[in-house]
Parts: structure tokens; sequence; C-alpha cells
């Protein structure tokens, strides 16, 4: 009880204290500030990333590809093609046909609307059932573009961030001119989409293989016999995966390099805002020797006092990590990027701004320890002695 | 010279506390190098690709096939050494993540003026007379163990006249890249040779590979090569390797960004605590300062001593953060092929650690320079 008083009444002074050591404590919330808001926006470009891969992924929905293959490397027969619209447990659409969709990927040039500089996007050839496959995709303008014709049919989130996609736009490709007929939504993610018929494409591209299939099961709950059907059957050199494995598979790389960028760059920064604090703290403490010592004589515990100088240093770390996270959010909250051709907006999340809030209280703590020791260990004749 | 042990003294006076800053300092510099050294390499990487070389490809994209019949009419533009086709495609060896990329050349003349390869005469020579053989990149016939005279079948997504879809190949020998997209697995091969097993697409090719004579001529030699194509069913598009390498790395542009911004954070944090420790030592030192006065150092020497000190903690801190960044580069690297860390980025690195220390110690050496010494002294 009496360790809590002397613990609160020396929290108190040291908080009253603030304005004449401003420079030692804004260096402690400056560090803070710039550490939390570099590792919360580096963090919420990732999690910007991973919401938007697997934002429309559906849980009934599995994904074929070559055995052992990424998504790009796969390739599909057009015999096994046929083998898989037959097999048992998918589920049939309400034309009575089984949803199973072809995809096949084409490399093709976008050019950007703010930059005007031109960036590689995927083309992306597509069976129509796709719009029974993702049921959240909805046209906002134009129409689904028509079996067997050059047409294209692109997200909005693409329209709007590249140049030559409004509806009726000619698109310069292989076989003469691809017409841009309609613009989509496809719910919550706004990934960058542009699709057209995937046989006519592959006919155009002279290409006889799609790259991977998906298919909808008729509940989640047959995914194991699915999967082992695939897998027994001769004819089909392929591997059924649920779909968000999948697109966690084909996104890995990328999702390792901004865990990578997050973590090391935060960690570095975090290093440093807590030598900083080492540093501001130590001169707090050397600078309240006398005080502390006179404390210590008139009877103030050490436990009671090493307490106080951490939670002070904690307390100090609380602002800098708001006003860092808030900067953050500020700064990049929404901002689209496209790193390696994928298009995402930042997003900072409550979750995220926690977690800078955690790591800047770790700072402080950390940085407080052994100035707090310190303090506590302050020999009261010599301490009260010195000038 | 002289004031060196009187500025040693200096920074050694609260040991704690420079260690501290000094670490605090590598730490920033080390970050620093690493993410300035990632910009400043991609842009060198751009830079060093090559302006001269020129890629003819269909005006549609970059994919799409061209008739190999017009070599003779690129050929014909003044300007142009030497025009060679090229047909990519690709293969898996073995298993279908190990991919390998097959670029078809004629092996004509002096067909490797128009390429980014080292190719020794031997080889090149071997690659002539072998009809089915292959260059292999040299960290690919290391990786798959690769000798001069094995058979090495690849599966292929070219449909081939033959039934099979294995289709095998002699090395003959090996070759480097000194293209940014030079990190890749691939082999090279003589295009007679593909071009009659593959089952469609007949001669046409991916684009042409075209070098000129003069480099200066590069960007007039391009448009002189588009408009004979223009208005005709092929028309072309020709770009320069260093063009292209800007487009490949446009993607990584807007991560610049955001790589300035965190330098920028990095900086300003730093600048705040070294100035903040700076000021705390002169508040501590001012009566040594005016000690110093009184045995007749005049303001400027005292102005000049507290700012090397600052100077001779920060840079010396800087290099160590710097090496440490240079260590720890190729880590960070791992994502671009090819990427070394520039040099400059050092000199950039130190040149802003003298600034972070010039800044941060110019109001505490004023301040130490305007100290009048009967203040300084009686205030004790």
């Amino acid at each position: 009880m009496r360790l809590i008083r002397q613990f609160f009444a020396l929290l108190i002074m040291s908080l009253a204290g603030i304005p004449q050591r401003l420079g030692s404590v804004l260096t402690i919330i400056i560090g803070v500030a710039c550490a939390v808001g570099v590792l919360v926006s580096m963090l919420s470009m990732g999690a910007g990333a991973r919401q938007q891969e697997q934002a429309n992924v559906r849980a009934d929905g599995v994904v074929l590809t070559s055995v052992g293959a990424r998504v790009f490397q796969s390739s599909v027969a057009r015999e096994e093609a046929a083998v898989i619209r037959e097999m048992p447990g998918i589920r049939r659409g309400t034309d009575g046909e089984p949803i199973v969709t072809f995809e096949s990927y084409f490399p093709m040039e976008g050019r950007r609307r703010v930059t005007g500089k031109r960036v590689f996007m995927p083309l992306v050839g597509i069976s129509e059932s796709v719009l029974q496959y993702r049921p959240q995709m909805h046209f906002t303008s134009g129409r689904m573009f028509q079996r067997g014709l050059r047409e294209l049919i692109v997200s909005n989130a693409c329209a709007r961030q590249f140049t030559g996609f409004e509806i009726g736009d000619r698109r310069s490709l292989p076989g003469g001119d691809w017409t841009v007929v309609g613009h989509f939504d496809q719910g919550v993610g706004q990934p960058c989409s542009v699709y057209a018929d995937v046989d006519i494409l592959m006919s155009t591209f002279a290409r006889n293989s799609y790259s991977t299939v998906s298919v909808v099961l008729r509940s989640a709950s047959d995914y194991d016999a699915f999967r082992k059907a695939v897998q027994t059957n001769p004819t089909l050199h392929l591997e059924a995966r649920h779909e968000r494995e999948v697109v966690e598979d084909s996104f890995k790389q990328l999702n390792a390099l901004f865990d990578f960028v997050s973590y090391f760059v935060g960690t570095i920064m975090a290093i440093g805002a807590t030598l900083g604090a080492v540093n501001s703290l130590y001169s707090i403490v050397d600078a309240r020797r006398r005080e502390l010592a006179t404390l210590r004589a008139i009877g103030f515990g050490s436990g009671a006092i090493t307490a106080s100088i951490l939670c002070e240093s904690a307390l100090l770390a609380l602002p800098g990590a708001l006003l860092g996270a808030g900067l953050a959010c500020a700064l990049f909250n929404g901002l689209s990027v496209s790193p390696f051709g994928y298009s995402f907006q930042l997003e900072v999340t409550r979750s995220l701004a926690l977690t800078g809030v955690v790591w800047a209280l770790a700072m402080g703590l950390f940085g407080g320890l052994l100035p707090a020791l310190r303090a506590a260990r302050v020999p009261v004749t010599t301490a009260l002695r010195a000038t | 010279m002289r004031f060196l042990p009187l500025i040693w003294s200096g920074i050694w006076r609260k040991p704690g506390r420079t260690i501290l800053m000094f670490l605090q300092i590598s730490v920033a510099f080390a970050l620093f190098g690493v993410l300035q050294g990632l910009k400043t390499g991609v842009e060198h990487l751009v830079a060093a690709a090559r302006a001269d070389l020129l890629i003819v490809h269909t005006r549609a994209n970059l994919f799409s096939p061209l008739p190999l019949g017009l070599l003779e009419r690129i050929k014909s533009v003044p300007g142009v050494k030497m025009v060679v086709p090229v047909e990519l495609s690709g293969a898996t060896y073995q298993k279908p993540d190990q991919q390998l990329g097959i670029v078809a050349v004629s092996t004509e003349g002096d067909w490797l003026s128009a390429f980014t390869f080292t190719v020794t005469p031997e080889h090149a020579a071997a690659l002539r007379n072998t009809r089915t053989g292959a260059l292999i990149l040299e960290a690919t016939a290391k990786k798959y163990g690769w000798k001069i005279g094995d058979h090495i079948p690849l599966m292929t997504r070219t449909v081939l006249l033959g039934a099979s879809a294995a289709w095998e190949f002699e090395v003959a020998g090996t070759f480097s890249d000194s293209d940014i997209g030079g990190g890749g697995d691939k082999i090279l091969i003589n295009f007679s040779y593909y071009n009659e097993a593959r089952q469609a697409g007949k001669n046409t090719v991916n684009h042409f590979n075209v070098a000129v004579t003069d480099p200066k001529l590069a960007v007039s030699v391009a448009d002189e090569i588009d408009r004979r194509f223009a208005n005709s069913s092929n028309e072309t598009k020709s770009e320069s390797l260093r063009e292209l390498a800007q487009l490949e790395l446009q993607s990584i542009g807007d991560l610049n960004f955001l790589i300035r911004a965190i330098v920028g954070a990095v900086l300003v944090a730093l600048l705040f605590a070294t100035s903040t420790m700076m000021m705390q030592s002169i508040r501590e030192r001012t009566a040594e300062l005016a000690v110093l006065k009184t045995l007749g150092f005049t303001d400027r020497a005292v102005f000049l001593l507290i700012l090397a000190e600052a100077v001779v903690v920060c840079v010396v801190a800087a290099a160590c953060g710097l090496a440490l960044a240079l260590f720890a580069f190729p880590f960070a690297a791992r994502f671009i092929s090819g990427l070394s860390m520039p040099l400059v980025v050092v000199e950039i690195g130190l040149a802003s650690a003298l600034l972070v220390a010039l800044v941060s110690a110019g109001v505490p050496a004023i301040l130490a320079a305007r100290l009048r010494i009967t203040e300084a002294l009686a205030s004790r």
C-alpha cells in the first residue's frame, strides 16, 4: 500500500517536471513517433495487399493447378479440362452446368493515368461462368464480354488507374483491336483485373493449355473427397487446393517482401528510438540525482522509484505512438500503390495502430529499464554532497 | 591537430551517453544505407542498361509474334549493324517449378554484338555447329550440375512436331548475361532448329535484337524502323534496353516514395536526438568551457571545438552504420536480381552525417561561443 502511494506521488512529481526537461522528453516522443509511424505505415502496406488478395476468396472454391506449380507456371491441357467438367462433387449453376471456370494469363501493358508511365499487367482469359463463380461481381456499366468476340471487361479499379479502359476504347492486342465493353465491381476487394473470353484469347495467342481451373464444390466439406478424386485420376496431372491456399501461395513472395521490409525497417527504427530513449532518460535521471537522493533519504523505497521511472518512460512513449500512428493514418491511409504490378490500397487498421502502440510501450519499458535501476541505486550520501 | 586530445576528452566526458549516441547514429545510418542503396542501386541498374541495343517488337505489346521476313527490311535501315531474330519460350526441367527460359537466336555472323551475353568464341562456335546444342547460363549450369556434352530433357509448352512434349538439348557451353533480367535460369538455342521443330507459328519471332553502328544514332534508328513499318500489318515499336529496364523497374517506383518517407523520418528523429544531447552536454559543461576561455581559448576556438566533437561522433558512427549496411545489403537486395550497393550511397550517407552533426551542434556551439566567463563561473 505504501509502495503504491509512493509510486503515484513520484509519478506525479516526474510528470510535473516535464516542462523543465522538454528537450529530452521531446526526443523520446519524436523518436518513438517516427519508429511507430514507419512501422505502422509499412505494415499497412502488407495488410492492404493481404486484404485485397483474400477479399473475394470463397470457402467452397477449389483451384486446380499443375502439381507443385504456382498459378503463373501452371498448365492444364484441354483434355484434362474436359475430364474436370465431368467430375462429381461440383456444384451446378443456374443453367444446370457445373460451375467450372478456366483461366489463362497473358501479359499486357497498361499506362498509368497519373504518371503516364507504362507498366506490365496481366490480361486474364476467363470463362463466362466467372459470373457464377464470383456472384459479387456486377457490372456498373456496359455488359459482359460475348463468347467468341474480341472484347474486354475491366474492373473499375483498373479503369480508374489506367488510361484506355473506357467503354468503347479499342486496345491494340494480337489479332487486331479488342473493344472494352464493360466495367465491373468485385465487392470487398478492389483489385485491378482485365478479363476476356479465355478461348478466343488462347486461339489468338496460339496457346493450347489453360493456366488454372477453378470450381465450386457442392459444399465446402466435399473438399477432401474432391482432392482425392483429382489425385487418384490417372488422366489428371493436377493438384486441387482451396482457393485461399492457392492465392496465398501465389502471393507468398510479395507478402514475404512486405513482411521483411516492415519488420526489418520497423525493428531497426525501434532499436534507434529505444537507444534515444535510454539516453534521454539517463540524462533525466542524472539531472534529478539530488532530488532522487533526497527522496530516498526521507524514506521513499527504491522499488517505488524504479517503478515510477519505468512508468514515466512508458507514458512518454505513448503520445509518441499515437502521434506516429496518427501520422501514418493521415499520410498513407487509402493511398493507392502498385508495386510489382499489383495495385492495392494501404490500410491503416485499428489492430495495426494497436501493434504500433504495443511496440511503443515495449520501447518505453526497455528504454527505461537501465535508467530506472540507476535512479534506484543513487547513493544517497554522495548524491547529496555533490553540487 | 593539437586540439585532438581535447576533442577526444570532450567526446568521452560521459562515456555511457557517447556510446548510446554512437549506437543510435550507427543504427540510423545502417537503415539509411540499405534503403538508399536499394533506391540508388535500381537507378544505377537502369543507367547501366545499354541504350544502343534495340528491341524491335510489335506495336501492340512485347509478346506478340512478328514475321521473320521483316529481317531484311530492318537490316536495310541506315545505322543498323546487326539484326538477330529472337524467339522466347519457356520450359521446365524435371519439376514444374524448375522453370527455364528458352531463348532461340540465329547464330549467324556477329550475332553476339546484338546481345548483352558474354560467350567465349569456342562455345559460340560449338553452338553454331551443334544443331541441337544449347548454351546454358552459368548460374543455371551450376544449379543443375550440367556439363558440356550432357543431354538435358526439357518439358516445353511449345507444341512440337514430334508427339512428345519432352525436348532434348546437348550442352554446348555456357554464357553470362549482364542485363538486368539476367537473373532467371535460361538457355540459348539455335533459332533454325527451334523453327523447324515447332508445329505452329513457323517463321515468326518475338522480337528482333538490333545493334546500331553508333550509340548516338540509337533513337533515330529506332524511329526510322518504326516509320518503315507504320500503317503495315506489322507495325513495330523499337525500344532500347534502357527504356525497357525503366519500364521493368517502374513497378518498384512506387516504393521510392515510401523509402524517401522512411529515410526522412529516420533523419528527423536522429537530428532531434543529437541536438538534445548536444544541448544537454553544453549545459553541463558551462563551467569547463568558461575555464577554457579563461585559459585564452577564443570564442571561435570553442565554437569549432564543440562542432568538431559532434562531427567526429556523427561521421565515425555513420561510417560504422554504413559498413553494417554494406554487409546487410545482399540480404535485403535478394528480391531484385543483379542489384549491388553503389558506393555513392556511402558518400551521400557521410555527407548527411556531417550535415546532421553541423545542424544539431550549431546552436549549442554558438551558445558555447557566446558564453561569458564571469556569468558561467558565477553560476556555479
